[in-house]
């Protein structure tokens, strides 16, 4: 049971661990650039920033190392970054065995298609976990040790919420996996795709006209910052999240077992 | 030619067979790799699968795997209509599967693509294979040789102990003696019961080991037939260095087809008696002599006919490369038919 799931988890340990280093050692600098900013007038930094650029980035309370961090981090790298970097990793998930041929000797395997292909995704819980569940206590501990305190249970929160919207990157990632013959066909579709919902959704969220656009976007429905701040979250966003996602693998399995390989 | 409709009545009586291919056809747009093909292969039996780079062999392959979907037509591996994934998915740990692209993952040690094989589909004979063919397992298969890829890939096709073995082109990249150590193996495995199906575009693999040959062209089977048949009708590649009067002499020789002088020779395919060859080739001041198997195309060339437009590789990618007319050099070191 699971050997594909767990052959495919192993060899994305390595990557894993390199990921969480950096996420990891980002989040200290930002950590560390918050003692150095103590005492800046941020009301005057930023009032000549539009308002949509200010929403996009989530920028609010960042006298506050709960602000600081949702604006500076959480909205840069959970939001944009990880959010890409789940994309483009599904991206490659079959296609990149597709485009080598390593798919004659999966497929000849006593498995069936739909179950390969979930179990190939299953492998990305990996580093979708290990950046949460490490990143997380770093962050706590980068934020103790300069004095500062954050509410444990918010920032579990906000590391729980991140799961549902990196799953749908990655759903939307398997979708160009399953539909490419080659791996940087897939990765680069996927990450586009990714981050013109994202930027889409910033920039239509003033129009009022248009603002149902917004709603296609994966990154509507995670909010990380007000997480941080005091704890809210809408669960409808996050139920919208895995319906999404369940949909995207439900379309890359169709996809999948009626293609020539 | 085959009479297709004794062949599809063939294959009606041994529906039980292994393997049975029954109007297989593959269309890639307007590409038709594979037409109509039709066989049976026995339990038990070597059957070789042979046709010219581009012939539709992988196609064909890659159908009987259920990774490409029949155009029209269909084939049942060990019972199993490839058409249906259920069906073929629960066949397929009696199967043994050898890709023409070998490819496990660069970063990976052969040992963990075994043990991840072997986890699904049963690892009974790794260790005895592991004695025969010798791949570094130790080392990242990014590391490996082509001929080391070739006999990882060897020991994962058989370490399940399956029915039916089904190879795309399983000897190139493998040294001559690996290669014979192969056939070796290959005809033990055909005495303990396995039924062996594999291709190649070398002729002299097939006569070696196989008990019976399809031969494909242009994504059709043209032929079916026994070693024997197939031996007596390849013919021999030969290659001369002679002065002029040699050169002219020989040309005059019965049974000799196509022949093409270059600089200080003369090539051609030999279909008469050897000994008579050999008798002429004595009376006369020869520099150098090479005698060995013509490229299957040649064989094709001599007794179907040239068809340019058949003569189009189709159906298959680039990833072939063989001994092509006038290098006979790969099939010359001491199969039956050499000298």
């Amino acid at each position: 049971m699971f050997e594909t799931a767990r052959y495919e988890a192993r060899r994305k340990i390595r990557g894993t661990l390199i990921l969480t280093a950096g996420v990891g050692a980002y989040a200290g600098f930002i950590v560390w650039y918050f003692t150095v900013l103590e005492g800046v007038d941020y009301e005057d930094v930023f009032a000549d920033l539009p308002p949509a650029m200010l929403e996009a980035f989530g920028i609010e309370n960042l006298s506050t190392i709960e602000g600081f961090l949702g604006a500076q981090l959480f909205s840069f790298v959970w939001l944009l970054g990880l959010g890409l970097y789940f994309a483009y990793v599904a991206g490659g998930t079959v296609a990149g065995d597709i485009e080598t041929g390593r798919i004659d000797l999966l497929v000849s395997l006593p498995v069936a298609r739909s179950r390969l292909l979930v179990e190939k995704f299953a492998a990305l819980f990996v580093p979708m976990l290990a950046v949460n569940v490490l990143g997380g206590p770093i962050i706590y501990v980068f934020v103790v040790a300069i004095g500062e305190s954050i509410p444990a249970s918010h920032l579990a929160l906000t590391h729980l919420l991140s799961i549902p919207f990196f799953l749908v990157c990655g759903g939307i990632g398997l979708v160009f996996s399953v539909a490419a013959n080659r791996a940087t066909v897939a990765e680069r579709g996927a990450v586009a795709t990714v981050f013109v919902l994202y930027l889409v959704e910033s920039v239509v969220g003033g129009a009022d006209e248009y603002d149902w656009i917004q709603y296609l976007s994966p990154t509507q429905y995670y909010d990380p910052t007000p997480t941080l701040i005091d704890g809210s979250f809408d669960p409808i966003d996050s139920a919208i999240l895995l319906v999404a996602f369940a949909g995207l693998i439900l379309l890359s399995v169709a996809a999948f077992e009626r293609r020539d390989l | 030619m085959v009479d297709d409709r004794i062949t599809t009545a063939d294959n009606r009586i041994d529906g039980d067979a292994p393997l049975v291919v029954d109007g297989l056809t593959k269309e890639f747009g307007s590409i038709v790799a594979n037409d109509d093909v039709s066989f049976a292969v026995q339990e038990g039996e070597i059957f070789g699968f042979l046709g010219p780079n581009g012939a539709g062999k992988s196609t064909t392959i890659r159908l009987l795997l259920g990774l490409l979907r029949p155009t029209a037509g269909t084939a049942r591996v060990l019972g199993a209509d490839v058409r249906d994934e259920d069906a073929l998915t629960a066949a397929k740990s009696r199967i043994g599967y050898l890709p023409s692209t070998l490819r496990f993952g660069e970063e990976v040690t052969g040992e963990a693509v075994l043990n991840y094989h072997g986890a699904i589909k049963g690892e009974a004979r790794r260790a005895e294979l592991l004695e025969l063919f010798t791949p570094p397992i130790e080392r990242p298969v990014r590391e490996y040789s082509t001929g080391n890829e070739r006999m990882l890939g060897l020991v994962q096709a058989f370490m399940h102990d399956p029915d039916l073995v089904i190879m795309d082109e399983p000897t190139s990249g493998l040294d001559p003696l690996k290669q014979e150590r192969f056939n070796a193996f290959v005809r033990r495995e055909r005495d303990r019961g396995t039924t062996i199906f594999f291709s190649s575009h070398v002729l002299s693999e097939v006569r070696r080991v196989c008990d019976r040959v399809g031969i494909l062209r242009s994504g059709s089977l043209v032929e079916l037939e026994n070693v024997d048949t197939l031996l007596h009708r390849g013919g021999k590649h030969v290659r001369v260095h002679a002065d002029d009067a040699a050169l002219t002499g020989l040309t005059a020789l019965d049974g000799i087809v196509d022949p093409e002088r270059f600089a200080e020779g003369i090539q051609f395919v030999y279909v008469g008696d050897t000994n008579d060859l050999l008798r002429k080739l004595a009376a006369y001041d020869v520099r150098d002599v090479e005698i060995g198997e013509p490229a299957i195309e040649d064989v094709f060339a001599h007794y179907y006919g040239r068809n340019p437009e058949l003569d189009d590789a189709h159906g298959e990618g680039g990833g072939e490369t063989g001994a092509g007319p006038g290098s006979p050099s790969q099939d010359s070191d001491g199969g039956p038919g050499g000298v």
